[in-house]
Parts: C-alpha cells; sequence; structure tokens
C-alpha cells in the first residue's frame, strides 16, 4: 500500500474527538481518526440477564476494577483493565483513573449533566487571587456553548444566576414536587439557590459522540475510523520541529505501524493525551505538561427520608425528582476555611430505600424497608479542586502495558481546602434537610478518592504565556503548532461543573479556528 | 432450550472457611437476613456457601476481613454466652450484633475494623440473597419487577493476548462443610 499523508489526523473517539471531526470533516477537511478500542454493538455486545445467572450473582469478579467503584459484574467489560493498562501511584494516595477505550470512549456512558463554566471559573484568579485564569472568558466560550447545547438538546430552565450560566435549553417546565418546594423554601431562607437541574436528552436516549457527532462526520465521507489501534508514540521532524508521524500498535495483533499527518488533534481523554506527549518527549518547553491534575470532590453528602410519603401515602406529587444547587458559597461572600465553592445534586424517589440507611436487620429492618419506602430524599456534592502545580503525572518507566507502552504515575492529593468544602456541603445540606423537616439517615463527609468523578482535566493547561502553559487559547500547543489538543486536558480550572459541555464546546471552538489556520495555510 | 443456572438443582461445596467459621457464617446470614413473607432466607437461597465461594476467590485483606469477623463474632459468643455463635439464640445474637450496626451511604463503610465486617458481611448477605435464583421466582411470582436484571457486557473483541484473570483461589478440598 502507498503511504499516504493524512490531513488531520484525530485521536480519540470520545466526545472531543467527535466534535473535531464533526467540524473539520463539514468544513471539507479530511480526517482519520483512530481507536484504541473496538466498536461496541448494543445488540450483539449484551444481553439483559439476571444477576443470579452471572458468575458472581452480580457482585464485581473479585480483584478486578478495583479503582472503577462505579463497576459491577453487569458492566465489568466497557471499562479499561487496570492489568492490560495499569497506572502507579503512591498506595497512600490512591487514584481512581476511569477509562473507557470503546468507540465513542466514556461518551457512551456519561451522566448527561451539562452545565457551563461561569466567569467564576474561567476568571477565578481576579476573583479570589488563586491560581490562574484562563486566557479566554465565558464570552469567548458562549457561541460554542449554544451550538453545542443544540446539538445536545441541553434540557433546563434560565435562572439568571451569574455562576449558573444560562444557556440554549430545550426548556424543562416540569413541576416541583412537595418536598422540593420545601427544600427550596428552606434554601430560600438560608440564602442557597436551589435550581432545575440541566442534562443533555441526546437522541434516542443515547448523548454519546457516536450518535450525536460522529453520524454527521460520516456523512461528509471526508471521515475515515479504524478501531482498535494503540498509539505509542508521536515524531517530529526535525528541521521543522512539526509532529509528521504517528506510531501505533494493532490492538489485537501487536503488529506495528505508523501513519504521517499534516495536523495532529489530540483527544484521548486528559491523562492519556498527556502520556502520550510526555512518552513522546513533545510539546514540554514548558515543562508545565503533567502538573495542574484537577478533578472533583465526589462522595460527601446525605440521605433523608420525607416523614409525610412513608407508609403507603408517597405520590410524584408528594415527593419526586430532581433539582441542582448552584455554587453559592464565596460568591458575594468569603468562606473562612476555603475559597471556590461546590454545587449539590439533589434528588428524591418514589422507590425503594437503601438498607445500609437503617442499622437494623431481618424482620424490622424489612418493616422499616417497607415504611420508609418512597420517601427518599438526599444530595451528594460536586466540589472544585484546586489546581495545583504539585498534583501532576509523570511516566513511570518501570511498567509498562500491554502493548510495552510506559504507563502513567500518578501523583496528587486533596488538601484541606477540599475537605473543609465537603464538610460545609454536608452540614449545609443537613441544615436545608432538617428545617424542611426531613429526617436524615446517614451522611458522609468523606470524600471518594481523587479520579473516582471521571472530571479529570488540566495536565495540558493553556494560557497565554508558553512559559507556563502547553497551549496557547485555541488549545494549540505554543511549541508544535500542527498539534492541537482537544480534551479536558486544556483546562485551567475544573470548577464544580460536570466538564464534558465545556470540553466539547471548546473542541468545537479549536476545530473551527484550525480549519481557518489550515485555509490560510498556517498550519 | 432453556438452561437452568446451576443454582437451580445444586448446592456449592463450601471450601474457603473453616468448619467453625462456616458454621459461624451459616448462624449470621440466618440471623441478618431471616425468610420473610414468602421470600427465602439467607441459608434457602444458598448465601452461606455463595460466600465461601465468593471470598475464597477474594484478595487476601476481603478473605482476612471476613475470617477475623468470623472468629472474633464466635469468640465473642463463648465468652459472653458460654457457646458458638452458631448456637446462639436470637436475643443473644441481637446483644452481639446491634452495637456494631451502622447507617453507611455507598463507598464509606464504618472505618473501624470489627464494625466493617458486621456491616459489610450484612450487605453481603443481602446482596447475594436478593440476587439468588430463588428470590428472584419468588419476586416473579408476586408479579413484582425480578430484582437486579440488568444489561450485561459480554467481551468486546477481547485481546488475544489477553493475560488471564488470576486462577480463583483453589484452597484444599479437604475442607468439605457439612
Amino acid at each position: 500500500m502507498p503511504e499516504e499523508k493524512v490531513d488531520v489526523l484525530i485521536i480519540g473517539s470520545g466526545h472531543s474527538g467527535g466534535m473535531a471531526a464533526k467540524v473539520l470533516t463539514e468544513k471539507g477537511i479530511s480526517c482519520l481518526m483512530l481507536n484504541a478500542g473496538p466498536i461496541a454493538d448494543v445488540r450483539k455486545d449484551t444481553e439483559v440477564k439476571p444477576a443470579y445467572a452471572l458468575p458472581f450473582r452480580g457482585f464485581k469478579q473479585p480483584g478486578i476494577l478495583p479503582h472503577v467503584f462505579q463497576s459491577n459484574e453487569f458492566n465489568a467489560n466497557t471499562w479499561v483493565d487496570e492489568k492490560e493498562v495499569p497506572y502507579t501511584y503512591d498506595p497512600q494516595r490512591p487514584y481512581n483513573w476511569v477509562r473507557v477505550r470503546l468507540f465513542g470512549g466514556r461518551s457512551l456512558f456519561w451522566s448527561r449533566q451539562s452545565f457551563r463554566l461561569s466567569d467564576y471559573e474561567f476568571k477565578a484568579k481576579s476573583h479570589d487571587g488563586y491560581g490562574d485564569d484562563w486566557p479566554i472568558s465565558l464570552a469567548d466560550v458562549a457561541p460554542y456553548y449554544s451550538r453545542t447545547e443544540a446539538i445536545f438538546r441541553v434540557q433546563g430552565r434560565a435562572d439568571g444566576l451569574p455562576q449558573y450560566p444560562d444557556g440554549n435549553f430545550v426548556p424543562d417546565d416540569s413541576p416541583w414536587s412537595e418536598s422540593m418546594q420545601r427544600f427550596i423554601a428552606s434554601g430560600k431562607r438560608m440564602g442557597v439557590p436551589v435550581c432545575k437541574a440541566r442534562s443533555s436528552l441526546g437522541v434516542d436516549g443515547l448523548a454519546s459522540s457516536v450518535n450525536l457527532l460522529l453520524p454527521d462526520a460520516f456523512a461528509t465521507g471526508k471521515l475515515r475510523a479504524i478501531p482498535n489501534v494503540v498509539v505509542r508514540e508521536l515524531r517530529a521532524d526535525k528541521n521543522t520541529g512539526l509532529i509528521n508521524e504517528v506510531h501505533f500498535v494493532d490492538r489485537l495483533s501487536r503488529r506495528e505501524m505508523s501513519v504521517k499527518a499534516r495536523v495532529v488533534v489530540l483527544a484521548a481523554g486528559t491523562l492519556e493525551s498527556t502520556r502520550l506527549l510526555l512518552n513522546s518527549k513533545l510539546a514540554n518547553s514548558s515543562g508545565v505538561m503533567g502538573h495542574y491534575l484537577i478533578d472533583q470532590v465526589y462522595g460527601p453528602g446525605i440521605v433523608c427520608s420525607v416523614p409525610e410519603a412513608r407508609d403507603g401515602k408517597a405520590t410524584p406529587e408528594l415527593n419526586g425528582g430532581g433539582a441542582l444547587i448552584p455554587r453559592f458559597r464565596n460568591i458575594n461572600s468569603k468562606e473562612k476555611n476555603f475559597i471556590r465553592g461546590y454545587a449539590l445534586n439533589v434528588y428524591s424517589s418514589n422507590g425503594p430505600m437503601d438498607p445500609r440507611n437503617f442499622a437494623a436487620y431481618g424482620e424490622e429492618l424489612q418493616n422499616k424497608l417497607d415504611s420508609y419506602n418512597g420517601s427518599g430524599f438526599g444530595t451528594s456534592i460536586m466540589g472544585e479542586v484546586l489546581a495545583r502545580y504539585e498534583n501532576h503525572v509523570s511516566i513511570d518507566k518501570n511498567v509498562v502495558d500491554a502493548w510495552d507502552i510506559p504507563v502513567l504515575r500518578i501523583d496528587t492529593k486533596y488538601t484541606d481546602n477540599e475537605i473543609n468544602m465537603a464538610r460545609d456541603a454536608v452540614d449545609t445540606s443537613v441544615a436545608m434537610a432538617e428545617a424542611a423537616g426531613f429526617e436524615v439517615l446517614a451522611k458522609n463527609y468523606d470524600p471518594n478518592p481523587p479520579g473516582y468523578s471521571i472530571h479529570e482535566l488540566g495536565t495540558c493547561r493553556m494560557g497565554d504565556n508558553p512559559k507556563t502553559s502547553v497551549l496557547n487559547k485555541w488549545s494549540q500547543s505554543h511549541d508544535i503548532k500542527n498539534l492541537f489538543i482537544v480534551d479536558g486536558s486544556s483546562f485551567v480550572s475544573g470548577g464544580w461543573q460536570n466538564p464534558t459541555i465545556s470540553l466539547v464546546a471548546l473542541a468545537m471552538r479549536a476545530s473551527d479556528y484550525l480549519a481557518e489556520q489550515m485555509r490560510q495555510g498556517n498550519v | 432450550m432453556t438452561p437452568l443456572t446451576p443454582d437451580a438443582v445444586a448446592q456449592t461445596q463450601a471450601h474457603f472457611f473453616t468448619d467453625q467459621q462456616m458454621a459461624t457464617l451459616r448462624r449470621l446470614s440466618e440471623i441478618l437476613m431471616p425468610p420473610l413473607k414468602k421470600y427465602p432466607g439467607a441459608t434457602d437461597a444458598g448465601t452461606p456457601e455463595f460466600l465461601d465461594f465468593l471470598i475464597g476467590a477474594s484478595p487476601s485483606d476481603r478473605q482476612h476481613l471476613y475470617q477475623s469477623g468470623l472468629d472474633r463474632l464466635d469468640a465473642e459468643a463463648r465468652q459472653h454466652f458460654g457457646i458458638a455463635f452458631a448456637s446462639v439464640n436470637k436475643q443473644q445474637a441481637d446483644q452481639l450484633l446491634r452495637p456494631w450496626l451502622r447507617t453507611w451511604m455507598t463507598d464509606h463503610p464504618p472505618t473501624e475494623q470489627y464494625a466493617y465486617f458486621i456491616n459489610i458481611a450484612h450487605s453481603d448477605i443481602r446482596t447475594a440473597t436478593i440476587n439468588s435464583q430463588p428470590w428472584s421466582e419468588v419476586a416473579t411470582a408476586s408479579g413484582k419487577r425480578t430484582p437486579d436484571v440488568g444489561l450485561y457486557w459480554f467481551p468486546v473483541d477481547p485481546d488475544l493476548h489477553r493475560e488471564a484473570p488470576s486462577p480463583l483461589h483453589q484452597p484444599a478440598r479437604t475442607k468439605q462443610h457439612s
């Protein structure tokens, strides 16, 4: 086969790679997409089964996926096997790196929560003096948010809060249940806004790269995709300094291959993109690549019961539905022991209660479960993690994955800011719930390990100064003009918001810019 | 052909726990999850034997948690009542268990080791029972949604060179519990 040089090589098929493919191909640019894993087909790769028919009755197979708390026996085969693609860390500082390499990546399974970043995130340093501002503001990204929200069909309600920017929504006119109204009233008395959440409806039950973005790209005839290839290294031309070759290995056969490319768009996911560049020893004149690893605090929260909904009295009008409390701390006032803020997911349910909410067993427990059925109400935190230089990833030269590619070592920990924020979230939740007349059954102050949120961000952050950032404000490498990184690795701060809609909007913006630069012959 | 699952007709052979630990686990299962209404209890669902298999296949820290927890439970019964835990009545069992019951949330069980064992064992006993075929059959007959039916993902294009998972722990087959 004659060796060809592709116009744009996109590494990764998730939300950000999918958006890059859609934008670039719709502008007439030919793209080749590489993905490390296979294409999944729900029709042939899944089956509805009862837990008793599984080898371990629904318990995870012992010893596998110890860091993927979200895994169970039903979904175990969707996650990256930690033995195939290991990573290392200090045992005193565990990290949960949760990955999917199926075509479409984690976009196949995400939670759909869709919140814009505000200028409390984009210009966080200007607000409180910590860290760095992004080189862009909400105004720069707003047009891309609007276009992305239309594609994803984000449902929401305008609230007019600067920390919870309104967007291009499918209207959410759903009513509040009575329990939610009581909780909202509690919040009002305490200065805590309780709002409708915002969520991507997608199409036909899916809001993934594979159904919202890639079909449009394929329809142009300009996208080709290769699954089951693991990229090993990028190589740059010694004379020009530009990337010109991508080396990869066939996942199944282990055959080593390479392809030439005019432009490379990295969209492998924050840590895989950074891992690839660190292994390739490229694009790091600043020395900050790998640093400022961010994610979000998850885990702390409360579980309650709405007394009026017990003993068979639960109705959807009385108890049900969800809400979102956007960041309200450190907006117009300063907290004593933490900066930035957190959001709270609020949920209520007409369904069964969790038996772990009761210190009981046997018939007593069953009686409680019967009585409390339908009365569940709870909150859980999504908290900002500060970007710190010392939270970083590096290459562990002593360990390789199943394809002999050196793995990542992850060094990160939460500090007092995150711990104090979590405590405030739980205490505030308890106060609001009790003021609303709910019974608090259980509470948890302890964050889940870093990484649990599956919102890892940073490590190739953008900035105006090439000495302190890896990318410019267009997600383009400062060092290598034909390299763009469009996934979450470009983030300067993480906020509390699920990053998906933001990284997709940024990928759209970067791809628009790239297309124009290619049209002008600058790249 | 409608294939049976082995649990429909067969018993699990328990090999991992000692005789004493197995007897303790059986009594613990009876106490924590007895038959209620029409639903089978933990022993009817083969839960103790299933947990012997599951824990026997688990990493060493999980094995140690159960072994030391069951040993302590039995030791406390002997200390307080002069009998094995396998022989305690409901009131005696309650005295030994209730002080350790906690409320907790997903991924955050009690941190104190013995409370951790009691509460995790309770959760495991419940899960193994509710996810059993006898439980499912009662739920179906009652017109209720079969608990924990889910979408199972098969391995997708598994790697040809994939290292097989570590062999499940195979304890000495000399242990066969009655």
